[in-house]
């Protein structure tokens, strides 16, 4: 019986690239393919993969917050992260969100293979960085993992977490209350939580709030360049 | 790295067949292996070479000399415009066109600036290459965006 692969990936230059390379491992089949991190939750319930391969910088929901509906629904589900960093705040975003499997994209070619056979073999596959962290968190008795660091998103619940996503892409309430079949009162009414409980006052707070909580990801220009200014705040798609 | 040496034009039962050969710049490889099935769909295209950074890609474009240089902006080493710059002057006879996650005006300005003939937006990428391709090969300008209001008296310029 096949191994049955769900892709995530906002890009699809990318989803082919991943498609091609894993459709020359015999016994492995991609059944779905998502733009998103909504449409990866809805395929992964109606699908039912093996293993489910999700960007985490994704448009409407990410990747993250789309692994934890995942797990919600399927708590056996073996999902593995494909992030442009392992940052330490990305590796505990990830570890806690519950993926199996942590791989860099600049390093998928390569990892990505023994990533998915790791899942399969009901074991995990994290990144050099992140074996390190977690070393470092059992031998300081889990100092590491918690010091200076608190979490990441410490008081907004996940449909907030959502809203503030949709919000700091640039999407009105009533957009927003139209892609989560919400009312636009009840969006409005999350929106004035979410600014209560994280002092906000306004919208580009909450877009800062964004980006620095990795719930949006920008686009970093060459360094060189002297267009810094110029790149759009409100991407969403992961610098790849 | 898979690279040929430069051939341009080939027998094809007797007609002769220009190829279209083309250097693929980008650091992660999963992006240049959906770059290159995008690419295989079309008979003439060659794929002579890939390069993962702005330096290597200097050197594969001064050796290989091809036609198209598809080019990444964000890069280790050397960034795309740096490369675009360099090899304008290096080998002026290979067009470049970028395929790039910045969805910028003013970035498309920059690459243009540079001495690009094409800029695709990473994210339109599987749809926008093949008229790109089609465009900065034959000398034609090519710039698509998702946002960006755009005008130019001899470009292609699409929108989503």
């Amino acid at each position: 019986m096949k191994t049955r692969i769900l892709l995530a990936d906002d890009h699809e230059i990318v989803r082919r690239g991943l498609s091609a390379l894993l459709q020359r491992h015999e016994g492995w089949e991609i059944c779905g393919e998502a733009i998103d991190g909504r449409e990866a939750v809805d395929k992964a319930k109606q699908m039912k993969p093996d293993v489910v391969i999700i960007d985490i910088g994704m448009p409407n929901l990410n990747g993250l917050d789309a692994t934890r509906r995942i797990l919600q629904q399927d708590p056996n589900a073996r999902v593995i992260v494909l992030t442009v960093t392992d940052a330490d705040q990305v590796i505990r975003e990830a570890l806690d969100a519950g993926a199996r499997g942590f791989v860099l994209k600049s390093d998928a070619a390569r990892d990505l293979v023994s990533a998915i056979e790791a899942l399969q073999g009901k074991r995990m596959f994290f990144t050099p960085r992140v074996n390190e962290l977690l070393l470092a968190g059992f031998l300081e008795k889990g100092q590491i993992m918690s010091r200076n660091q608190p979490p990441m998103l410490p008081t907004l619940t996940a449909r907030e977490r959502e809203i503030t996503q949709l919000l700091a892409e640039g999407r009105s309430s009533k957009e927003a209350a139209s892609l989560l079949n919400l009312s636009t009162k009840t969006v409005e009414t999350h929106r004035s939580n979410i600014m209560r409980k994280l002092s906000l006052h306004s919208i580009r707070d909450l877009v800062v709030y964004a980006i620095k909580n990795k719930i949006i990801q920008i686009d970093m220009p060459p360094e060189s360049s002297e267009l810094a200014a110029a790149v759009p705040a409100q991407r969403t798609d992961s610098p790849v | 790295m898979s690279s040929s040496d430069s051939v341009g034009v080939v027998e094809n039962q007797g007609a002769m067949t220009v190829i279209t050969r083309i250097l693929l710049v980008d650091d992660h490889p999963i992006v240049r292996e959906g770059l290159r099935t995008v690419l295989q769909r079309r008979a003439g295209w060659e794929v002579v070479g890939e390069a993962s950074n702005g330096v290597e890609a200097l050197e594969q474009v001064e050796r290989l000399q091809p036609d198209v240089m598809v080019l990444d902006i964000t890069m280790p080493r050397l960034n795309g415009l740096e490369v675009c710059r360099l090899a304008r002057q290096k080998t002026p006879a290979t067009e470049i066109l970028f395929v790039t996650q910045h969805d910028s005006p003013q970035m498309m300005k920059e690459a243009l600036n540079a001495g690009a003939k094409g800029y695709v937006v990473k994210s339109n990428a599987a749809r926008d290459l093949v008229h790109a391709i089609e465009a900065v090969s034959q000398h034609r300008t090519f710039t698509a965006m998702t946002r960006a209001e755009t005008s130019s008296s001899d470009s292609t310029v699409r929108r989503s």
